[in-house]
C-alpha cells in the first residue's frame, strides 16, 4: 500500500483510497477490497446515488408543477422566455465553492449542502423551460374542445395538457438528470466523496490506474442513467399519445429540446 | 484547521488583491486563454462538421448524436481518462473543454444556415452570384445571429468548465478555488469563484454587443 499524497495536493480532511501504483486496472476492479469498506465502490456509489436522486426529485418537484401551472394559465410568459436553456453554462463548481464557507459557518459542514444547491441550480432551469414550453405548445384545439365539453381547469391540465406534454417534459428531466450525474463527481473536490473520489485520489497519488478506474465508473453511471430514462420515458407515455399521429411533431420538439443551446 | 476563527479567516480579505495580485492576474490570464483556445478550436471543428452536415444531409443525425454524446461525458471522467493516457498537461485540459463546445456550436451553425429561406437563395442565384459570393454576402449574414448566439453560450459554458480543469492543474481561476478549499482559506476561494462568474457575465455581454454590432438591421427592425 502506497502512502498518502503530498499535503499540497490532497484534500487532507478526507480518508484517502490507498492503492499500489503498479496495480493494473483489472487487478483493481477484481480486488474485493476495491468494492467494500467505507472507501469502496459500493459505498461511493451509494453516496453518489443518494445525492443524485435527491437533487433530481427536488428539482422535479420545484420546476415541473410551477412551470405546468404557469404555462396553463399563460402567466409569466416573458419571464419564462428569459430562462434560456443554458445547459452547462451554470458554473456549478464556482457556486458550490462559494457556498462551502457559508455552509461550514452555519455548522452544516463541507457537505452536502453546497453541491446540492449548486446542482439544483443546474437542473431547475432546463426542467422548468421544457415543462413550460411543452404545456404551452399543446394544440389549442384539444384544450378548447376539452373546455367546451365542460372540463374544469384542473381536468384540462391533468387529463389533456399534461399527458400531451409528457414526452417533452420527460426529455427535459432526462437531459437535466444526465447533467446531474455528469457533474456530481466534482463533489469529491469540494470536500465530499462519491464516485469522484477515485479520480481525486488517483491524481493526488499520481496513480493513473485509479484515475482511469474512477473515470470509467462515472462514465458507466452516466450512460446507465441516460438509457434508464429513455426506458422510463417510453413506459410513462400514455398509450393514446403513442398512437397519436402527432407523435412525430413531439419527437421533433424533443430533439430541439435535447440539443437546444 | 477547521477551527480557524472567523476573524482569522474571513470570506474575503481585500489585502489579498494587493499581496497576491501576480497570482490572481496569472489565473485570470490562464482562464481567458483556455476559454479562447477551447472555443476557437471548437468553432473550427464545428464549422467543418456543419459544412459536412449541410452538404451531405444524411450526416446530420450522426454528427448531432456524436456531438450530444461528447456533451454528456462527465467532465471529471473526461479529464481523468486523459490524465491516465496523456498525463497532466495543457492538452489534457483543452481536449474536453473543446469537445464540450461542439454540440452547442454545431447545432447553432446548422440552424443559422438552415434559417436562410430557399427563396432568398434562389434570388441570389438569379442575380448571378457565384456560390462563394452567395455564401459570404447572403447566407453568412443571415446565419450570423445564430452563430454569435452559439458562441456566446459555448463561451459562457467553457468559462464555468475551465474551473473544473483545476483538478488537473490547469484551471485558471479554478485553481484559486481548489487551493482555497484545500487550505480552508476562504479568500482565494471567494476571489476565484466570484471572478470566474464575473468573467462569464463579461463574455456574455461582449457577445451580446458583438451580435448587435454585426447585425445592425436587426436593431433597425426593432425600432420601426
Amino acid at each position: 500500500m502506497v502512502a498518502i499524497s503530498p499535503p499540497t495536493s490532497a484534500v487532507t480532511w478526507l480518508a484517502q483510497v490507498a492503492v499500489p501504483r503498479d496495480i493494473t486496472l483489472w487487478e483493481w476492479f477484481t480486488d474485493p477490497e476495491t468494492w467494500t469498506g467505507s472507501t469502496g465502490i459500493i459505498a461511493s456509489l451509494a453516496d453518489t446515488l443518494t445525492l443524485v436522486i435527491a437533487v433530481i426529485l427536488c428539482s422535479v418537484l420545484l420546476a415541473v408543477p410551477t412551470a405546468a401551472l404557469l404555462a396553463h394559465w399563460r402567466k409569466a410568459e416573458l419571464a419564462s422566455a428569459w430562462v434560456v436553456n443554458i445547459g452547462r453554462a451554470i458554473p456549478t463548481f464556482a457556486i458550490a465553492g462559494l457556498l462551502v464557507p457559508i455552509s461550514l459557518r452555519a455548522g452544516y459542514g463541507f457537505e452536502p449542502w453546497p453541491i446540492f444547491i449548486a446542482l439544483i441550480l443546474l437542473t431547475v432551469p432546463p426542467m422548468y423551460l421544457s415543462t413550460y414550453t411543452a404545456v404551452k405548445q399543446v394544440d389549442p384545439a384539444a384544450v378548447g374542445a376539452a373546455r367546451a365539453m365542460g372540463f374544469t381547469e384542473r381536468e384540462v391540465l391533468f387529463t389533456v395538457e399534461l399527458p400531451l406534454a409528457l414526452t417533452v417534459i420527460f426529455t427535459g428531466i432526462r437531459v437535466a438528470s444526465v447533467q446531474v450525474v455528469a457533474t456530481e463527481p466534482i463533489r469529491a473536490f469540494l470536500g465530499g466523496d462519491g464516485l469522484g473520489r477515485y479520480v481525486r485520489d488517483g491524481i493526488g497519488q499520481n496513480n493513473p490506474t485509479l484515475v482511469l478506474g474512477g473515470a470509467i465508473l462515472i462514465a458507466i453511471l452516466a450512460g446507465i442513467t441516460a438509457v434508464a430514462f429513455v426506458g422510463i420515458e417510453w413506459l410513462a407515455k400514455p398509450a393514446g399519445v403513442r398512437r397519436l399521429s402527432g407523435a412525430g411533431a413531439s419527437r421533433e420538439a424533443a430533439r430541439k429540446q435535447m440539443v437546444a443551446g | 484547521m477547521l477551527l480557524a476563527t472567523r476573524a482569522a479567516n474571513p470570506l474575503l480579505r481585500w489585502s489579498y488583491f494587493v499581496e497576491q495580485w501576480d497570482r490572481i492576474e496569472e489565473a485570470i490570464l490562464q482562464h481567458v486563454q483556455l476559454t479562447l483556445l477551447a472555443v476557437g478550436a471548437g468553432f473550427v471543428i464545428s464549422a467543418l462538421l456543419a459544412f459536412v452536415a449541410l452538404r451531405y444531409r444524411w450526416t446530420i443525425t450522426p454528427i448531432t448524436l456524436f456531438a450530444a454524446f461528447l456533451y454528456t461525458i462527465p467532465s471529471v471522467a473526461f479529464f481523468g481518462v486523459l490524465v491516465a493516457y496523456l498525463g497532466l498537461g495543457l492538452l489534457t485540459a483543452l481536449i474536453p473543454l473543446t469537445a464540450f463546445t461542439i454540440l452547442i456550436l454545431v447545432t447553432n451553425i446548422m440552424d443559422g444556415f438552415q434559417s436562410v429561406p430557399a427563396s432568398v437563395r434562389e434570388a441570389a442565384d438569379g442575380m448571378g452570384l457565384t456560390p462563394t459570393q452567395r455564401l459570404f454576402t447572403v447566407e453568412v449574414p443571415i446565419a450570423v445571429p445564430y452563430i454569435i448566439n452559439g458562441l456566446r453560450i459555448a463561451t459562457v459554458t467553457t468559462v464555468g468548465l475551465v474551473t473544473v480543469a483545476a483538478i488537473i492543474g490547469y484551471g485558471g481561476l479554478g485553481r484559486l478555488i481548489l487551493d482555497g478549499l484545500r487550505r480552508t482559506f476562504w479568500t482565494p476561494l471567494t476571489i476565484g469563484a466570484s471572478l470566474s462568474i464575473l468573467l462569464a457575465l463579461l463574455f456574455d455581454l461582449l457577445f451580446f454587443a458583438l451580435g448587435a454590432w454585426l447585425t445592425p438591421w436587426a436593431r433597425r427592425k426593432q425600432t420601426l
